[in-house]
């Protein structure tokens, strides 16, 4: 996340008469990146992202899109430059699928054409069958509505999408399943996203970064790693327990992964006595390509011998370098075992990840 | 009773072209009526749909309007507007005011606000928002208004026979004065059937608008 900033908030605050709604928010948001806001009903996030298209002018501070001010910018000009999508989804129930699609487009009177072209392709990004451009909203279901309220947010190709709660209101698989494909779908269009939330578990899943909002303040902005290590009451409580799980959920194994190991080739010349042996009970065995072969007990080994591959034994399980750790740790519950090796797609021995060393990891 | 029927069938039979020349005449003040209606009340309606405390005493206004009893209306515009069409269609317009400004009004504030903030959202101008948002979607209600304004105005258009206006109300009163029940008839029912007509005419125009529009059902 090097980018450049698209959104910045400075010491913004709302207020309702004497009602402080947001309270000297600041935040940067960077290219490409995912930022999640979070925190218990009433503390200001959503009237945060409302800010940022100007749906709710702020009282205080400045805000910047992609580098300008957005006091200095035409209100409509702004919105029709950002993609919004709400929890209510809010499609136009008078309006097929395609013209709530193009809405956008039609706002700023694109010709028809494009706007049909615009649909089709669209529609197909969020993996809805063409024929459905001709129906209406309500033959729809609800996370088909949602799509297609995703899909209309990209209609005018934004750099930036504001998502308000988007899939609040879709049972939990239909949710998962959106989430997915809202992560696999950013891959491709890189898009700058700030996301409202009220699920930590969403957070964690979505975010590059989170910010935590209580009464109208930012308490915390960070990694998934660094919130569950903050040790701020109010963020503990809020993200509770089950958390650490939903963050290792998010961290790939390569994060807590050990290199620095007794590896041996094999029918090499091994010597227990070896500093490099020190402490460790196996050594790990691999071919000439480092390909992984299994390991050895070192406890067995009396004195420098070669190694006898009769007592070279399979690795028991293993994990890819993009497994999460969470998965990691499961198979080393499964497995009764305190380490699991991580092996490349292509059986390349890459190194072993620990209780340890994910212990260490969160300590860290 | 046969003979009765068989007597007033005659009688229309031989009045048939004045006939159809009230209820041309009638037909004409009525839609004239109700457009003018329509014109001012749903203009006002967008307008008080924005201001609910002024909104609350126009419509309270319009209402004390609605309970003034047609005669009395048309008493009181005679001395401004003299005799014929014209305080006729001032007095139609009048009633046509509660129902239509009423159903506007409640058809606007009954948009979702879901559809308002995403069409907000995604950039829509005000005007946008009025003509592409919240005028299509408060479209049944409105129509609605529109319809109970038709039906009641083919009633109240009687009346412009009293304002020498014309209409099928001459035969109605020219009848009660002179107590010849035949002509009364001629002239109730087809102000009847105008009504029913006009209402289904209104229906086939609001199906046909929704379609263009995109609203159906």
């Amino acid at each position: 996340m090097t980018g450049r900033v698209e959104v910045e908030l400075q010491n913004v605050s709302k207020f309702y008469g004497e009602d402080k709604v947001v309270d000297e928010v600041s935040f940067q948001v960077k290219q490409g990146e995912i930022f999640v806001l979070i925190g218990p009903s009433g503390c200001g996030k959503t009237t945060t992202l409302k800010m940022i298209n100007q749906l709710v002018p702020h009282t205080s501070g400045s805000i910047f899109v992609r580098g300008k001010d957005v006091t200095e910018l035409d209100t409509v000009e702004l919105r029709r430059s950002i993609g919004y999508v709400i929890q209510y989804i809010g499609l136009l129930p008078h309006l097929t699928i395609q013209d709530n699609i193009a809405f956008v487009l039609q706002l700023k009177k694109c010709p028809k054409k494009k706007q049909r072209e615009r649909a089709m392709e669209l529609i197909e990004t969020v993996g809805l069958p063409l024929s459905y451009l001709e129906r209406y909203p309500r033959e729809l279901s609800g996370g088909q509505q949602q799509r297609v309220g995703v899909a209309r947010a990209l209609a005018a190709d934004p750099e930036i999408l504001l998502m308000d709660e988007p899939f609040g209101a879709v049972d939990p698989v239909t949710r998962e399943q959106l989430q997915n494909e809202l992560l696999r779908l950013q891959e491709t269009i890189r898009k700058t996203i700030v996301f409202v939330t009220h699920d930590i578990q969403e957070a964690f899943k979505m975010g590059d970064r989170i910010g935590i909002m209580r009464g109208g303040k930012l308490v915390t902005i960070g990694t998934a790693m660094d919130i569950v290590k903050e040790r701020d009451d109010f963020v503990r409580s809020f993200i509770g327990q089950g958390a650490v799980f939903s963050a290792l959920d998010t961290i790939p194994v390569t994060r807590a992964l050990i290199r620095d190991l007794p590896v041996v080739k094999k029918e090499a010349l091994v010597d227990p006595a070896q500093p490099a042996f020190k402490g460790w009970d196996y050594a790990f065995v691999v071919d000439d390509r480092g390909q992984s072969l299994g390991y050895i007990s070192l406890a067995e080994m009396e004195g420098p011998q070669k190694i006898d591959p009769d007592k070279v034994e399979p690795l028991p399980s293993s994990c890819l370098p993009g497994d999460s750790l969470k998965k990691a740790l499961e198979e080393m519950l499964w497995g009764s075992r305190a380490w699991l090796p991580v092996v490349s797609e292509e059986g390349s021995f890459l190194g072993i990840v620990s209780f340890q060393s994910c212990a260490s990891l969160l300590a860290g | 009773m046969a003979e009765s029927i068989l007597s007033f069938l005659s009688y229309f039979w031989v009045i048939r072209g004045q006939v159809a020349e009230l209820t041309l005449q009638h037909t004409l003040l009525s839609l004239a009526g109700v457009l003018a209606g329509t014109l001012t009340a749903v203009p006002l309606g967008i307008f008080i749909s924005r201001r609910p405390k002024i909104g609350s005493y126009v419509i309270d206004i319009a209402g004390m309007l609605y309970t003034i009893p047609s005669l009395a209306i048309l008493g009181f515009l005679l001395p401004f507007l003299g005799l014929g069409w014209l305080p006729t269609i001032v007095a139609l317009t009048i009633y046509s005011w509660l129902p239509v400004l009423r159903n506007t009004c409640a058809g606007l504030l009954g948009v979702d606000p879901a559809a308002k903030e995403a069409a907000l959202g995604m950039g829509a101008t005000s005007s946008q928002l009025l003509f592409r948002v919240e005028l299509p979607m408060a479209f049944p209600i409105i129509m609605a208004g529109i319809r109970t304004v038709a039906v009641l105005t083919v009633g109240i258009t009687t009346m412009g026979a009293l304002v020498a206006a014309g209409g099928l109300g001459n035969l109605i009163f020219t009848g009660i004065s002179m107590m010849d029940n035949r002509m009364i008839l001629a002239g109730t029912i087809p102000v009847s059937l105008l009504a029913v007509l006009l209402d289904k005419l209104l229906g086939i125009l609001e199906h046909k608008a929704s379609l263009k529009m995109g609203v159906r059902g």
